[in-house]
């Protein structure tokens, strides 16, 4: 691939990433709206919401951390998208992997936390904490998903896999090879999006948004702009591993919209669980469900 | 308290030119459009003192729905744009109005909801209530009833939105333009030694927002009984036992 075509798909895929991302966020308001019976916000809400955080005349900064933490939080999810592949734009796809994006996918929480140890509020500390421990709740199931699907695809090269599917039709899917890792993963898949019942950290009403209490102005919209990524990432994954990718946008959209749509509507139903009972449920259910799914993989 | 009523509390208000334009028109194409999303998306911090606390959930919730119009709570004043303050306002209450609003990040709207945040309605006669709340912190909406229904209480921010659009919400300014008069109330209610942890004075002096009405006699006392602002000291069980061998 030359450099310049190389250099535009870089470009490209976090922008589009991000143009999703709010769509998303606006679908996941709307939903919560219309379970609670409200009309919800109008269409361009999230990104009213990112100009004006943008657009707040104090910038409260407590120092150099804090700054950077914030750019880690982005930094990472926007290197996650260029390693995954979605219809037409590969990027580092073939050069990452699995493995790499698992990776990637933890810089943004231990960004915030290094953002958050700086602004010295208790109720930060005490959600990054809860952060991190729920963190290392649901990604050891994840790790398993991974694990499975690259052993029944062969390879951890999202690409690949893509195409792997594609070619062998809907018999073929991940979905249908091992729909015991399928569930595990839509069973972790709130906790990633850190949506309830999982999003203890953040309890506006307990410790005041957690992670985010310390946040304003332009280190809010930085947020803002990392949840649009947050939701975009978990559902072109699950997408990925599961439903056969995307030869095309007009098939590949509306599986992401629907793998992000299935985790919100039963998310406004529940309350959250405590941290301890997150660890607890995380390790239990859907590590079992995923040890037995790789055991029925692997025969 | 004697020497406090000496000193007079002036305030000269002077009408702020919202409408200020910029020769480029670019960048008034830009100031537009940033003022049209502050109006369209405002979190909103309540400080619910009182008893119009209980018409915010109607408003909230299904049957009038402020997501409608992009309005929704936040729970720090880091992240608020509107600090509500719906009912009365007790001496206690208020300082810790004062103590949220400094920390709000600007621009900011305070909005007084109920007669009691307008002249102290039925506290009037009370000693611990401070009656007017437009003398402590600047108010840019008052939504007046006992207690005003949902839909006032909307409407009220449909008035506040149409302000922020066209640009005439800027009281906030008005609270580093006039900090002395602020200060001043604030001082006669809580004794000369009041200060708050958040520096108004630099504050203005970045914003550029200093008058001859920021510094006065009153913040000439604020500086006299500063203390410098100390983190607390972070101390592990090593240290504790210590401290606690000293004392013993």
């Amino acid at each position: 691939m030359p450099f310049s075509e190389l250099l535009v798909e870089l470009l490209l895929m976090p922008i589009l990433a991000f143009v999703i991302g709010l769509v998303m966020v606006l679908m996941m308001r709307r939903i919560g709206a219309r379970i609670q019976r409200r009309v919800g916000p109008p269409v361009l809400q999230p990104i009213y919401d990112i100009i004006k955080l943008y657009s707040k005349e104090t910038q409260i900064s407590h120092g150099l951390m804090h700054e950077i933490g914030i750019i880690m939080a982005v930094g990472g999810y926007i290197a996650a998208e260029t390693l995954l592949p979605v219809p037409g734009l590969d990027g580092l796809a073939d050069k990452g992997g699995a493995v790499t994006l698992a990776y990637m996918l933890m810089i943004p929480a231990l960004g915030m936390a290094l953002g958050v140890g700086q602004c010295a509020n208790p109720n930060g500390s005490i959600g990054i904490s809860r952060a991190l421990t729920a963190m290392l709740a649901y990604d050891i199931p994840f790790i398993l998903v991974i694990f499975g699907a690259s052993y029944v695809y062969g390879t951890t090269n999202l690409a690949e896999m893509i195409s792997i599917q594609q070619q062998q039709g809907v018999s073929s899917w991940g979905i249908v090879q091992m729909p015991i890792l399928a569930i595990t993963a839509l069973l972790i898949l709130p906790a990633i999006m850190g949506k309830h019942p999982f999003e203890i950290y953040v309890a506006p009403s307990e410790i005041a948004t957690g992670p985010m209490v310390e946040m304003s102005g332009k280190f809010m919209g930085g947020l803002f702009v990392m949840q649009c990524f947050q939701l975009y990432t978990a559902g072109v994954i699950f997408t990925t591993l599961f439903l056969g990718g995307g030869v095309y946008w007009i098939t590949f959209l509306p599986k992401i919209f629907l793998v992000v749509a299935i985790p919100m509507s039963v998310a406004y139903l529940f309350p959250r669980y405590r941290t301890e009972d997150v660890l607890r449920l995380m390790w239990k259910w859907p590590m079992l469900l995923g040890l037995i799914g790789l055991a029925v993989v692997m025969k | 308290m004697n020497e406090l009523d000496k000193i007079p509390v002036r305030q000269e208000i002077s009408v702020a030119d919202g409408s200020a334009k910029r020769s480029n028109p670019l960048a008034n194409v830009f100031d537009e459009l940033v003022r049209f999303c502050q109006s369209r998306s405002m979190f909103m911090l309540h400080y619910c003192t009182g008893c119009g606390a209980i018409e915010l959930p109607p408003a909230m919730t299904s049957r009038f729905d402020m997501e409608r119009l992009g309005i929704q709570p936040m729970v720090t004043p880091r992240q608020a744009d509107i600090l509500l303050i719906t009912g009365y306002v007790s001496v206690k209450t208020l300082k810790r109005i004062i103590l949220t609003y400094e920390q709000m990040p600007s621009p900011k709207y305070v909005i007084g909801i109920c007669s009691c945040t307008v002249n102290g309605g039925m506290y009037w006669q009370s000693y611990a209530t401070a009656k007017v709340l437009r003398e402590y912190i600047p108010v840019d909406i008052y939504i007046a009833g006992c207690m005003p229904r949902p839909e006032a209480v909307i409407s009220g921010l449909r008035d506040l939105m149409g302000d922020i659009r066209s640009g005439r919400a800027d009281n906030w300014k008005r609270y580093f333009q006039n900090y002395d008069y602020y200060l001043g109330n604030q001082q006669k209610l809580f004794g000369e030694d009041w200060q708050t942890p958040t520096d108004i004075i630099a504050e203005a002096e970045h914003y550029g927002l200093m008058t001859d009405q920021t510094l006065g006699e009153h913040t000439a006392l604020l500086q006299k009984h500063q203390q410098p602002l100390e983190a607390l000291e972070f101390s592990l069980g090593e240290k504790r036992e210590k401290i606690q061998g000293e004392n013993r």
